[in-house]
């Protein structure tokens, strides 16, 4: 049993640094492809929402696709693809536009029934009531709307973090890539990958955490509110 | 004819067929996947409303692992990880159990909220007007159990599907394989990885039309 530790012991300064920066690439491509993911599932839940037939039909085929289809398959078509049409994307813009567009398709999922499970009699009721627009929003749109979307959405974070260990398929320096490169270095692809998991639950464990507490601390808001 | 087409129809049928070979072995690997998944769910799930806290804690324990750690991640150290420590495990193995122990966590959680969503009066209930605990189980419990944890089960499912591309990494032939295979020996990537996306939605999207036509119903029902 310690001598499987011993690896670690002696390769750390040679391993740590490497793994550290590719852990910064990972979370900035989390990072980076969250905003898009979030950015593209606004507009495709107001664009499956609007009175524009067309538009309408355009938002609601490009959600259906990207969901029936696999993260991988859109970074391959974007990373390798797009080369035959004189497209030629780097590793890491192809990962960050991929996952985002991936997960884009179900973010809009998500705002859509944020959006929709509000009745707008309520809003109108808050106007009726001499509420301002402002204050309407304030206190009786917004609680309800954070109450459904805000849980999805962090848990959707770890999901994101835990999919751009895949980018490594497109070899994007990310931490799955950096380990794999280490592993077939050193010839120690348990201790690299064991490593590799630890740090990725180090990192997502919190959060995921986090996520409980609040839709804990949400649940609890409700029950009362329904009282 | 066909040569308005921006590619060879004749080349994109004979890339189907192989890809389709490689659906079967996606087909094959998410159905043992979603069998482990839904056995370690439910065993899990009856032991997190156990009396018994130690037990309770362990499963907790073991979501959240399983709830951090990148499949990819696992794959590679049930693939190459343990080949390295002279246990070799084939591909679809490799991809059934690290996808299975994934699938686990997601479904205890499912089943756990299915069996709470129940309120323990109908159970006391079909007691108390003289049915035995089988009858109370057979015709009141699962019934309802089943109607409430069905859709999440096959969204998963469908999750699942998708999820079993990356298992090409660890070379099991299946769809993403096959379409990898073929990009090395033709350079058509485009046509290729169009055709796996077609083939990946063609199985998951009427798969996603019957959960939400399950979801509905259900909503209906309560």
């Amino acid at each position: 049993m310690i001598e499987f530790f011993q690896p670690y012991i002696e390769n750390w300064a040679n391993w740590w640094p490497q793994l550290l920066v590719a852990l910064r690439n990972t979370i900035a491509l989390t990072a980076s492809s969250y905003f898009l993911a979030v950015l593209l599932g606004i507009i495709l839940a107001l664009g499956r929402l609007s009175k524009i037939g067309v538009v309408r039909a355009l938002c609601r085929g490009y959600i259906e696709f990207v969901r029936g289809i696999p993260a991988l398959a859109i970074l391959f078509l974007i990373y390798f693809g797009l080369v035959p049409l004189g497209l030629v994307v780097d590793s890491f813009t192809a990962a960050i536009v991929g996952l985002g567009m991936n997960q884009g398709g179900y973010m809009a999922e998500v705002f859509r029934g944020g959006i929709e499970a509000l009745h707008k009699g309520q809003r109108e009721a808050a106007l009726a009531a001499g509420m301002t627009p402002y204050k309407t929003y304030r206190y009786i749109i917004m609680p309800q709307a954070i109450r459904i979307v805000l849980p999805p959405l962090l848990n959707m974070l770890i999901i994101l973090l835990k999919d751009t260990s895949i980018c490594s398929l497109i070899s994007t320096p990310e931490l799955m890539l950096r380990a794999k490169d280490l592993a077939s270095m050193s010839f120690l692809p348990m201790h690299l990958y064991l490593l590799v998991g630890v740090i990725y639950f180090v990192i997502a464990c919190p959060l995921s955490l986090g996520t409980r507490r609040v839709e804990a601390r949400l649940r609890r808001g409700k029950r009362q509110a329904s009282v | 004819m066909l040569e308005w087409l921006p590619f060879d129809p004749l080349q994109a049928a004979r890339f189907s067929l192989i890809l389709l070979r490689g659906a079967v072995m996606t087909v094959e690997i998410t159905a043992g996947a979603l069998v482990v998944a839904m056995a370690l769910g439910l065993i899990l799930a009856v032991i997190k409303t156990s009396r018994i806290a130690v037990a309770r804690v362990l499963v907790d324990v073991y979501i959240e692992i399983f709830r951090d750690i990148p499949a990819l991640t696992l794959l590679f150290i049930l693939y190459f990880g343990f080949a390295y420590v002279g246990f070799k495990i084939q591909p679809a193995p490799a991809a059934i159990i690290g996808l299975g122990v994934i699938g686990g966590a997601i479904l205890t959680e499912v089943f756990r909220s299915g069996f709470e969503a129940l309120h323990h009066g109908q159970r006391e209930a079909a007691l108390s007007i003289g049915m035995t605990p089988m009858m109370a189980m057979r015709h009141i419990i699962l019934p309802q159990a089943v109607r409430i944890t069905l859709p999440p089960v096959g969204n998963y499912a469908i999750g699942l599907l998708k999820d079993t591309a990356i298992v090409s990494a660890i070379a099991a032939p299946e769809i993403m394989f096959w379409a990898r295979n073929l990009v090395t020996s033709t350079f058509e990537t485009t046509l290729v990885y169009l055709l796996a996306a077609m083939l990946y939605f063609c199985m998951s999207f009427p798969l996603a039309q019957v959960v939400n036509r399950l979801e509905e119903k259900r909503r209906s029902w309560q």
